[in-house]
């Protein structure tokens, strides 16, 4: 800073105008947007969104700092840079036990972190500890409770001693007892793993009480018993060697190693960690095992990542930087890729009053299908949203078709999961979708407009439920709605904005009821929303954290979910158990689609639309793809200064081969079937 | 004017005096016709057009078709934004907010701002003292926070009545949103007149011991009289001007907040908002930000233009006219 | 004199402690807190994470700790971004919102300095209509406004300067020239109302009576009393423009103070929100504190007792 300071000052006004004409002379970009030539270093400046919160992969939850974890921490498998689906990376290869519950890796030996410290299994185990252990504060734990007991420990969860051994589950609760597999190499850790569950209670001693006093048959069973706390070396984590890991789960998981890519799961350097502590991750100490390095961070204005020398697969790492611009405001960021100062820009980035202007360019804007959608919770604890019909009206009276094509890149959302996205679960659930016709003694027509666009219907619904509308086309009322208590509410940003006027000229269109808007700053919002404070509908937006419809299914599973709704459902959440448990892959999607099929008879949401990628880089930026998360494996990125080998009159980019990238994914996943 | 302010009798004709002299000055007299026009359009404005075209500042045309940018037409004389809504609506309703806020920010700041810097300077010492720190302290708050408290503690659904009433002149249905454009008026009135309180007392200060201060103090003039009768309109110049600059800093500062969800409540519109939308659409769908932008620009001029003359007009020994 | 100003600046310290703790009551008031996300962080993490912050202690305890902490000049730790001390964030983004505040500031002032002091002069005159429907101009198009239609102009048709970001001295111009034409016109309104206000005086007429140069009537004497009103504007408008201007800084993508104390108060980044409101605070009333201090320099019948 002082030095730029000073070099400012030294600067005469005059020789800084020449000095600018000079470099920013009119570039002619043919059929490209604004300025098109490559940076003379091969360095990537991308555009990542809000300045990262922390460099601990651990920590924070947030997409910009996703993209940033992915240039410095290298997991047991990343992301195919097209299909997101594992490929290695640390882990040269894995077996799955055949009840998709325990995972054994087998790691590369060459792998180091960037200080040149060998990593070893132990590595994880630490890592994966640390992650469920509370004091780590990580907001994304979560993620991986499906390792045994990591849930019970990330809470502080007790297990119960007594008469010198550990109360089981089935014990207690008389279920069926719960038992893994044994699978790879026995070990002690194997046989307790393995296991039947044992009986964990909440560590707190008032929640405890709380608990007996409902159960008396519980408060029997362990009365007078010792109380021993669920620690980090009971989770389902074990280093069977060196090189090899083992990770048992609590159930069977086949979305499980898709979701091992994710941030939660990419291990932090133990040896730097504790001579450290809390600072392990200024820029001057902190050391990764990923492509990258820490170069230098200023804050909100620049992260200059380089290349680690050190990374196992350096070899196959194109650039020799990343510089990563903490800037959230869209008009600025869509001014400098017009003039060429940075190469790429993170996802849904382009105004949608831009799309049409961009979409020309059609080597640089990149609209695909994601793994994300957009809807309204309706805060079902409340009236009149506590009654389905009420809810199917307003899902039943939006024209979703006029949605999309009003937000351009959007696709109409009918259900929970995004058609288009998952192709083997979308014939799943068609064919779902026609035993339930069959069930319910639908005609096809009829059943074609069901939970989707039929304002009569809804019309007729809200009536059924003491609502009834008045009026005739075009000028509908329905007096007896109680508007005063119902509202839109969402956080604010123009495209949450831009949907909400939207919908409210739908409602006001079809039903005859105005529903005021409530833009919040982000804050009161997630409150407001969290809490179900809010009355009516709230913003909802979902993007995957992995490729399987578990992602949004799971959104509305147990008591204490995201879904935003206050929906809670036994039946449903023993569903997708059921499904989950399911071991063929087709069954298994059936099962999920009937857990659908059932949440969308509840209604807690009116589905909006699918989302697609929006967003720009620069022909000469090859290797990087609109992949369904925006999710970018750097290492397969690179920048051609070749202009003849630009992207040109590229049809889809997804489909379009490229030799280098695909050599390299081949090399790498060569290592997977080699046994 | 020494000499007027010891007789009231003639002070009664300053104010005939300085209505002979404002309306002789064709500038001011072109800035009043211009913001009456204004207000007038923007009361009725929304009504004629509604029944005329049809379209409200939210009406998002039922046809697919007509939900795009389309250019200035006769039908849309400002043209539409992306939503199909008619801009024209959207800029009178806008105007609604925008001359409100305006209008209320510069009250606050004339009466509070005015008395108060008024006060401080002519009693000087200690009570000075305390309270200009008192508006330190309020410059230091984040105006922010402030708006953002009282949008949670005051703008839920159970509204009081009133508030009810109120957002009903505004020209809305009575329904929560539009109480958040109340606390915006009470929030910006909260910090607009701070700075007009400093440049009061900063002018006090160097008047107060003028001789004609004296002379009213002799002739048994209380304080109150003083500060009100002889000081404040000797310190109308920079006043009048300043009130001036309040209104197009409050119109920004309303579009700030606006921009970060704590103004004006969609589908509302202001003028400051709706400038800031069109900006970023200004390479492609020049319209947006061009007449929103106008007739405000235009609102401030004219503002502006009506300053100036009330302030020669009522400045006794300007008498250029 | 000296007494005054040494009164003062000890007066600084309890009221930037007053501003302090009306903002951590607010913060306090208001809804959601700094870890707050889409996702629900486990009940554990969030109650270690309360535990940590001390969110559940009583309010007198936490206020105590609070202002313990910044009786030691020690602001804390920032709660959004882990292990970044708030002293040193401040130092940090300050020096950007500084040099751009105070060039723009200086810019406004040679600016509108010059436009008011002619305008008043040769009052309804071409030149006072167009300077002052200038000044209009600047005052009625906000930044928001200004600062994409220059880089529209500069960056996009003529190619000359950068559309953003910090980086040499040609990167300074626009935000520069955004920032500094609404303070231009600011002082150009203002001075132009001082100098006529004050060219009717008693001593002005006496000036001239003695038979002194115009020139000399207006720069030895008019300029001082007609720039009052500039003065008292000058304070906090210095002081703002120092500790930084959100929109400007957004535009441009200029890591200033601005942005982020606009970000931490939406983030509830408390220890942030509270070292950055202490910082403007103490700059405010210093900079008041000049401004009463040139009171008495610029105009002699200004007197502090």
């Amino acid at each position: 800073m002082n030095r730029s300071v000073g070099k400012i000052l030294s600067f005469s006004l005059i020789a800084a105008l020449l000095f600018s004409v000079l470099s920013c002379s009119r570039v002619d970009s043919g059929n490209y947007f604004g300025r098109t030539v490559p940076p003379d270093d091969n360095v990537l400046r991308y555009v990542s969104g809000a300045e990262p919160e922390s460099f601990d992969p651990h920590i924070s939850s947030g997409q910009p700092e996703a993209r940033i974890y992915m240039a410095l921490f290298d997991g047991l498998v990343e992301n195919d840079p097209k299909t997101l689906l594992p490929i290695p990376a640390i882990a040269k290869s894995w077996q799955i036990s055949s009840n998709v519950d325990v995972f054994v890796f087998k790691l590369r030996d060459n792998a180091k972190w960037s200080d040149g410290t060998p990593i070893s299994a132990n590595d994880f185990v630490y890592s994966f500890r640390r992650g469920f252990d509370a004091e780590t504060l990580s907001r994304t734990a979560s993620l991986g409770y499906f390792i045994r007991y990591s849930e019970d420990f990330n809470n502080g969860d007790v297990f119960v001693k007594k008469d010198g051994r550990f109360l089981l589950e089935h014990e207690v609760n008389g279920t069926e007892p719960y038992t893994v597999n044994a699978f790879g190499p026995e070990t002690e850790f194997a046989k307790f793993i393995n296991g039947p569950t044992r009986l964990t209670l909440p560590g707190d001693e008032k929640e405890r009480a709380k608990l007996f006093e409902k159960d008396e048959k519980l408060r029997m069973a362990v009365d007078g018993a010792e109380f021993v706390p669920v620690s980090a070396e009971d989770i389902g984590v074990e280093a069977v060697d060196d090189m090899t890991l083992r990770l048992t789960l609590r159930q069977s998981a086949p979305f499980f190693l898709g979701l091992l890519a994710h941030q939660f799961f990419r291990p932090v350097p133990r040896h730097i960690v504790e001579k450290h502590g809390r600072d392990w991750t200024k820029p001057e100490n902190i050391v990764t095992n990923g492509a990258f390095k820490v170069k230098h961070h200023r804050p909100y204005d620049e992260l200059f990542v380089i290349k680690n020398e050190n990374y196992w697969d350096a070899e196959n790492v194109h650039l020799d930087g990343i510089k990563f611009y903490p800037i959230d405001e869209n008009a600025t960021i869509l001014n400098l890729y017009k003039g060429g100062a940075i190469d790429a820009f993170l996802n849904h980035s382009v105004p949608a009053s831009w799309i049409d202007e961009v979409r020309q360019y059609k080597d640089e804007y990149l609209d695909h299908p994601e793994n994300a959608t957009a809807y309204y919770s309706m805060n079902i604890t409340k009236p009149p949203f506590d009654d389905v019909r009420v809810r199917r009206a307003f899902q039943m009276s939006v024209d979703r078709d006029a949605l999309s094509n009003y937000r351009k890149v959007t696709k109409p959302l009918y259900d929970l999961t995004p058609a288009g996205i998952f192709p083997d679960y979308d014939k799943a659930r068609a064919m779902v979708s026609e035993e339930m016709r069959v069930e319910k003694k639908k005609t096809p027509e009829e059943w074609a407009k069901y939970n989707r666009f039929d304002p009569a219907e809804a019309r007729r619904l809200l009536g059924e439920a003491g609502f009834p509308v008045e009026g005739s086309e075009g000028n509908f009322a329905c007096p007896k709605f109680p508007t005063d208590s119902v509202s839109l509410t969402f956080n604010t940003n123009e495209n949450n904005r831009m949907v909400a006027e939207f919908m409210q000229a739908q409602w006001k269109r079809h039903l005859g009821i105005t529903v005021s808007l409530k833009s919040q700053e982000f804050r009161t919002f997630l409150k407001d929303r969290n809490d179900l404070q809010y009355t009516g509908l709230a913003q909802s937006l979902w993007s995957g954290d992995y490729m399987d419809p578990f992602t949004f299914l799971g959104l509305h599973y147990g008591r204490q979910n995201d879904g935003g709704s206050g929906f809670a459902d036994k039946e449903y959440d023993r569903m997708l158990d059921e499904a989950n448990s399911e071991l063929d892959f087709q069954k298994r999607y059936e099962k999920l689609a009937r857990a659908e099929a059932y949440v969308m008879d509840k209604l807690p949401v009116v589905t909006l639309s699918i989302y697609a990628t929006n967003w720009l880089k620069k022909p000469y930026v090859k290797g990087m793809y609109p992949n369904p998360g925006t999710l970018h494996p750097w290492k397969f990125v690179y920048i051609e200064k070749d202009p003849a080998k630009w992207d040109r009159n590229v049809d889809n980019i997804m489909a379009e081969s490229n030799p280098r990238t695909t050599a390299q994914l081949e090399e790498l996943k060569r290592t997977m079937t080699q046994n | 004017m020494k000499d007027d302010s010891t007789s009231p009798v003639k002070g009664t004709s300053l104010w005939r005096d300085a209505m002979r002299r404002l309306l002789r000055n064709r500038l001011a007299v072109f800035g009043l016709i211009v913001l009456v026009f204004i207000s007038v359009s923007v009361i009725v404005g929304p009504a004629v057009i509604e029944a005329t075209t049809g379209y409200t500042y939210d009406y998002i045309p039922a046809d697919n078709e007509l939900v795009k940018a389309m250019a200035p037409s006769l039908k849309h004389p400002m043209g539409t934004d992306e939503a199909g809504r008619d801009i024209l609506a959207r800029v009178l309703q806008g105007g609604r907010i925008s001359l409100l806020v305006g209008i209320i920010s510069t009250l606050v700041s004339l009466i509070v701002g005015v008395s108060y810097g008024a006060i401080a300077g002519f009693l000087g010492g200690r009570i000075d003292n305390l309270m200009m720190r008192i508006v330190d302290i309020l410059y230091a708050i984040p105006y922010i926070l402030i708006v953002v408290v009282l949008l949670a503690v005051f703008g839920g659904t159970n509204s009081p009545e009133w508030i009810k009433w109120l957002t009903k002149l505004i020209g809305a249905e009575g329904n929560q949103g539009i109480s958040q454009i109340l606390l915006l008026f009470f929030a910006l009135g909260l910090v607009s007149w701070l700075t007009m309180a400093r440049v009061v007392r900063g002018q006090i200060l160097s008047l107060k011991n003028e001789e004609f201060v004296l002379a009213a103090r002799a002739s048994g003039v209380s304080n109150v009289g003083i500060i009100f009768r002889h000081l404040i309109p000797n310190a109308l110049g920079p006043v009048i001007v300043y009130a001036t600059l309040t209104v197009p800093s409050v119109m920004l500062a309303e579009a700030f907040l606006s921009f970060l969800g704590l103004g004006v409540q969609a589908p509302y519109a202001s003028w400051g908002s709706l400038a800031s939308a069109g900006i970023k659409n200004i390479a492609i769908f020049p319209w947006q930000l061009i007449f929103p932008g106008l007739t405000m620009a235009l609102t401030l001029f004219s503002l502006n233009f009506l300053g100036d003359g009330l302030r020669d007009a009522l400045d006794p020994q300007t008498r250029k006219f | 004199m000296l007494g005054f100003i040494l009164k003062r600046l000890l007066l600084i310290i309890p009221m930037a402690l007053i501003a302090v703790s009306v903002t951590w009551a607010l913060i306090r008031v208001a809804p959601g807190t700094f870890y707050s996300s889409e996702k629900k962080i486990p009940a554990a993490v969030e109650a270690k994470l309360r535990e940590k912050y001390g969110l559940d202690d009583p309010w007198y305890k936490q206020y105590g700790i609070m202002l313990s902490n910044i009786a030691r000049g020690d602001f804390g730790i920032s709660l959004k971004y882990e292990g970044q001390p708030v002293n040193e964030i401040i130092a940090r983004h300050l020096p950007y919102s500084a040099v751009i505040g105070l060039l723009a500031y200086l810019l406004a002032l040679a600016i509108g300095l010059v436009a008011g002091t002619i305008a008043a002069l040769r009052q309804n005159s071409a030149f006072d209509y167009a300077s002052m429907a200038a000044a209009m101009l600047g005052l009625s198009v906000p930044n928001f406004v200004l600062g994409p239609l220059l880089v529209l102009v500069f960056s996009f048709w003529l190619y000359l300067l950068p559309p953003a970001r910090w980086g040499g001295f040609t990167s300074l111009i626009l935000p520069v020239v955004t920032l500094a034409a609404i303070y231009a016109a600011y002082i150009a309104r203002l001075t132009r109302a001082g100098l006529l206000e004050v060219m009717r005086s008693d001593y002005i007429r006496t000036a001239r009576a003695k038979g002194l140069s115009e020139r000399s009537v207006i720069l030895r004497h008019a300029l001082r009393g007609g720039l009052l009103p500039v003065v008292s504007f000058t304070g906090p408008a210095l002081a703002a423009l120092l500790a930084g201007t959100v929109v400007v800084e957004k535009v441009f993508a200029i890591p200033g103070l601005g942005n982020i104390f606009i970000q931490s108060v939406l983030n509830r980044d408390e220890p942030l929100v509270l070292g950055i409101v202490a910082f403007i605070s103490v700059l405010v009333m210093i900079f008041n504190l000049i401004v009463d201090i040139a009171y008495g320099f610029i105009d002699p019948r200004i007197r502090y007792e």
